[in-house]
Formats: structure tokens, C-alpha cells, sequence
């Protein structure tokens, strides 16, 4: 599955577009990550666990939404887009959005 | 009494907050512009969505991702909760962003140098809001998250088009 955020892929055209792929995924913190959050808040710095929540967050919307566009048959999805929701306090939405569709080399060939 | 303690209390939390917070920004800045210099300097970086340079063929495009989640700490959160009264710049937050921004770039170029890519195009930097402005109105954590998220590719190498480097992201 060829993954990009532009719309066009240098070398490939596009052969026939699928459409919309999305996926989402909702994510709080828990409390040890929201202790040792509460201590860095006073001393500054990186807070490694909201980085990871946030690293595993969009890993699963993005495999949610190449799950639908492999169930669609395409073999790529062009200008994805990421966005954010704040649901409730301390949980957030990742929502990956991107046009699937099946390309092919310029040559000739379809690509994997 | 018990008010002078809490007094004594906060003013520890201010010089820690400002102690500590200083030096984690210090190196932070530090370690950002040392790895701007070594990997910013191969790269090819745009927002263009039209792979300047052009693709090199036979080599597809992948998407990179950066997070960085950097946190308040206890004096900046003072200072900007003093000059909210009053209103205007809060220029101890101005510094979160920009650590958060960069590291989140830096983070994505550092993917795409690994993977073996010499320019990213189109990126797109997003902010997050993990804490939750309900959370924050009752004194919870304050921090800035960002996504920074692009294109990488292999520059066509007849081409010869020149490299753009990032300026003070």
C-alpha cells in the first residue's frame, strides 16, 4: 500500500479512484501517565508518555483507515490528512482521513 | 502560619519550575539546532504538494509522521496565569510551541532519513489538545502536542534543483 499526502505520486497515475478511507480511534491517558505528567508540569520538558499515546494513536487510525482501503481494493491512498478532537476531559480523538485509490506505474505495470 | 507555608510552598515550586524549566529549555534548544544542523542541512523541506526537485523514478513515496508533547513548567504556567488578567502576549508559551514544532519536524526528518529519503513535501504541522481545555480550567497539565506529518521522497538527481532548508520553523 503506497501511503502519501499528496495527490499525486510521482511516476504513477491514478487508474480508478475509491474514495473516502477514514479511520479513528479514541484514546485517554491513565493515571501513572497523568502522575508523572503532573510532575513534569513543574519542571518542564518532554512528556514521553503523552508523546507514545499520541504515536500509538495515530499508528491505529492510520491502520484502521489502510484497513478499509485494502477492503476496497486499492492499492494506495493519496493526501491523507490527520485531525483531532477533544471528546471529553483527558481523552482525544486521531482521526486519519485520506482518497484511496489504485494506481499504476506510468510504464505500464501495477504497483504493489 | 499555615499561610506562610503554603507561601514558602509556592515560591519552592517558582524556583524549581524556573531552575529546572530554564535548563530543560536551554538543552532543548541546544540539541534542536545541533540536529537542524547535521540532518535539516540533507534534507530538501517544503510545504509544496508538487515534489519540488522531482521524485527520482523507481522510488515510491512514503508518509512520515513527528510527535512531540512538550510540558509547562511551573513558573511559565505563573506567568502566563498573572498576565491573563491583564491580557496580551503570553511569551513564556510563545517557546513551548515552538520546541514542540520543531522537535516534531526534526522527529519526521529523522524517519525519513532512516528510511533512506533526502526531501519531504507537503507538511503539515497540527496541534493537539491532550490535556483538554475542561481539564486545564481546574488546574490540570498544560502542555503543547504537535503532529507534523509530510511526504518523503528520493530527489530526481538530473534535476540538480537546489535544497531548501528549513528557516526557523
Amino acid at each position: 500500500m503506497i501511503v502519501v499526502n499528496t495527490e499525486i505520486i510521482p511516476g504513477m497515475r491514478i487508474i480508478q479512484l475509491k474514495g473516502l478511507v477514514q479511520g479513528n480511534t479514541v484514546r485517554s491517558k491513565h493515571f501513572g501517565r497523568d502522575l508523572a505528567a503532573g510532575l513534569k508540569n513543574i519542571v518542564g520538558g518532554e512528556l514521553k508518555g503523552y508523546t507514545e499515546l499520541l504515536t500509538e494513536a495515530r499508528r491505529e487510525a492510520v491502520s484502521r483507515m489502510l484497513a478499509q482501503a485494502s477492503q476496497l481494493g486499492a492499492n494506495a491512498v493519496l493526501n491523507v490528512r490527520f485531525s483531532t478532537s477533544s471528546v471529553t476531559a483527558g481523552a482525544a480523538e486521531m482521526y486519519a482521513y485520506g482518497t484511496a485509490a489504485v494506481v499504476e506505474s506510468e510504464t505500464g505495470s501495477p504497483s504493489a | 502560619m499555615e499561610a506562610l507555608i503554603q507561601i514558602a510552598f509556592v515560591l519552592a515550586l517558582l524556583g524549581v519550575g524556573l531552575g529546572a524549566g530554564r535548563i530543560a529549555e536551554r538543552n532543548h534548544f541546544a540539541s534542536l539546532e545541533k540536529r537542524e544542523r547535521e540532518i535539516g542541512a540533507r534534507f530538501s523541506i517544503t510545504d509544496l504538494r508538487t515534489y519540488p526537485g522531482g521524485a527520482r523514478a523507481g522510488s515510491v513515496p512514503v508518509l512520515v509522521t513527528g510527535h512531540a508533547c512538550i510540558s509547562s513548567d511551573y513558573f511559565k504556567s505563573f506567568v502566563a496565569k498573572l498576565r491573563k488578567i491583564i491580557g496580551g502576549e503570553l511569551r513564556t508559551y510563545e517557546s513551548l510551541m515552538q520546541r514542540a514544532r520543531r522537535e516534531a519536524v526534526l522527529r519526521m526528518l529523522e524517519q525519513s532519513h532512516a528510511l533512506g529519503f533526502d526531501a519531504v513535501c507537503n507538511v503539515r504541522l497540527e496541534g493537539f489538545d491532550l490535556g483538554g481545555a475542561h481539564l486545564r480550567k481546574q488546574g490540570g497539565v498544560i502542555s503543547v502536542s504537535v503532529l507534523a506529518s509530510g511526504t518523503a521522497y528520493r530527489m530526481g538527481q538530473a534535476s540538480g534543483a537546489s535544497v531548501a532548508r528549513p528557516i526557523g520553523l
